[in-house]
């Protein structure tokens, strides 16, 4: 129950931040839009090959924004010497590091809001229930191991480079399991979706238990 | 009974030896000053003392734990300030409190005591960014006594902070343990009764005891 507070408290004290300064969520809401125009121009597509298109660029567009998401989630503890400040109290270091995580997860479904609606409108694709759900999904296990290795870097010089090639292999489970429910979700592929929200599901659970498990050693060494 | 005992404490960083074999005794209720140029290696025994960090070997017991293990339970009778003060620049003061008072399990009635304490009552609604550096040291400060702490250690809490700094500390030490990292000499004579003085990560001589003469 403790812990489960102090993760709140954690979110909430990062979400309060970023509302107050807006430094992530504007730009990486431009971000995404801009990538769609590129995507839209990029891409030769019609009504036929949208829904295959699609996903691609919904994927890729919110990889690179969730890179940027987690990334800053602990750069700007550390460029603060805040988070030392925060271990040296009695709080469970896996408690801080959910609240890290719930609060970058929820600022990146903020840029989902943004993201979806004009993939819809860029890419004239339907926007389902099982899209949203996919993504949504997608969005917790990413979360989480962006967070992990955000912290695992922020002390690195070079973290920048190092996030994505630490991330981006344990991430490519949720983009080939999501992408497939979101072409199913958009009308492209066959089959139905429940199986990938299954997977989506147990990878979630996987890697919150296991990032729970290492969050104690990565941030208090 | 001690508050603090550590034994041939070293650190080092690859090559670099920053701390060497340093013995340490504080005795609750003692106020130590560690005195040192920069680099002699004050910051970090301060921070193996508030278990931000470990030794590379040797051993450091604070009231009685093994400050290695039993970093959890000793962080609840720790309050350390950085030399940075380590805030919440987006925040007012008060909420910066307030979610300390959260990760420390302190009811946020604390808050308004606290920053009374440190002289900063008209301010606490003042995002902890627009204040003055001092303000936000005195703030540092008092996010480090929030818990009422039996052990507190200060890394340069001087630094930044206006006349009435001195008697702030003063104020903040007293009924606790303390061991206090700065420069000032004047400042440690007035605040500590035991200085100890670091060189290139040795204790330089055997610690002093300081009289205060009017």
């Amino acid at each position: 129950m403790r812990s489960l507070s102090i993760a709140l408290a954690v979110a909430r004290k990062d979400l309060a931040s970023e509302w107050r300064t807006r430094e992530l969520v504007p730009a990486l809401a431009q971000f995404v839009v801009l990538a769609l125009v590129i995507a839209n121009f990029g891409f030769q597509f019609d009504s036929r090959t949208a829904p295959a298109i699609a996903p691609g660029v919904l994927w890729m567009t919110l990889v690179f924004a969730g890179l940027v998401a987690f990334g800053r989630a602990f750069a700007a503890e550390r460029e603060q010497a805040s988070l030392e400040a925060m271990l040296l109290t009695p709080a469970a270091p896996a408690a801080i590091f959910a609240g890290k995580a719930l609060a970058a997860a929820l600022l990146l479904v903020v840029c989902e809001a943004v993201l979806l609606p004009a993939l819809a409108l860029f890419f004239n694709v339907p926007l389902s229930f099982e899209v949203v759900s996919a993504v949504l999904l997608a969005t917790i296990g990413m979360a989480v191991l962006g967070c992990l290795f955000a912290a695992m870097v922020a002390r690195v010089r070079a973290r920048e480079l190092l996030l994505p090639l630490l991330t981006l292999p344990l991430w490519i489970p949720f983009i080939v399991i999501g992408g497939q429910a979101v072409q199913v979700g958009m009308g492209a592929g066959s089959g139905g979706t429940s199986s990938a929200t299954s997977l989506l599901i147990d990878l979630d659970i996987l890697f919150v238990v296991l990032t729970s498990l290492v969050a104690r050693f990565v941030l208090d060494d | 009974m001690s508050a603090v005992v550590a034994s041939a404490l070293s650190q080092r960083f690859g090559i670099e030896v920053a701390l060497d074999a340093v013995d340490l005794t504080v005795d609750t209720g003692e106020h130590l000053a560690v005195l040192g140029e920069n680099g002699a290696g004050k910051t970090t025994l301060l921070r193996i003392i508030a278990t931000a960090a470990r030794p590379t070997s040797g051993s450091i017991a604070i009231f009685g734990l093994d400050a290695s293990s039993e970093r959890r339970r000793l962080r609840a009778r720790i309050g350390y300030v950085a030399h940075t003060p380590g805030l919440y620049l987006a925040l007012s003061a008060a909420e910066n409190l307030e979610f300390f008072c959260a990760l420390q399990g302190v009811d946020r009635g604390r808050v308004a005591e606290v920053l009374d304490l440190v002289g900063l009552g008209d301010v606490a609604g003042r995002p902890a960014g627009k204040l003055s550096r001092g303000a936000q040291q005195r703030l540092a400060i008092g996010r480090a006594v929030l818990h009422d702490p039996a052990l507190l250690v200060l890394d340069e809490p001087d630094a930044s902070l206006d006349s009435g700094g001195a008697d702030l500390l003063a104020r903040v030490m007293r009924d606790r343990t303390a061991v206090i990292a700065t420069h000032d000499h004047a400042l440690a004579n007035r605040l500590c009764p035991r200085t100890m003085e670091l060189r290139h990560g040795r204790v330089a001589g055997v610690p002093t005891r300081l009289r205060i003469v009017q």
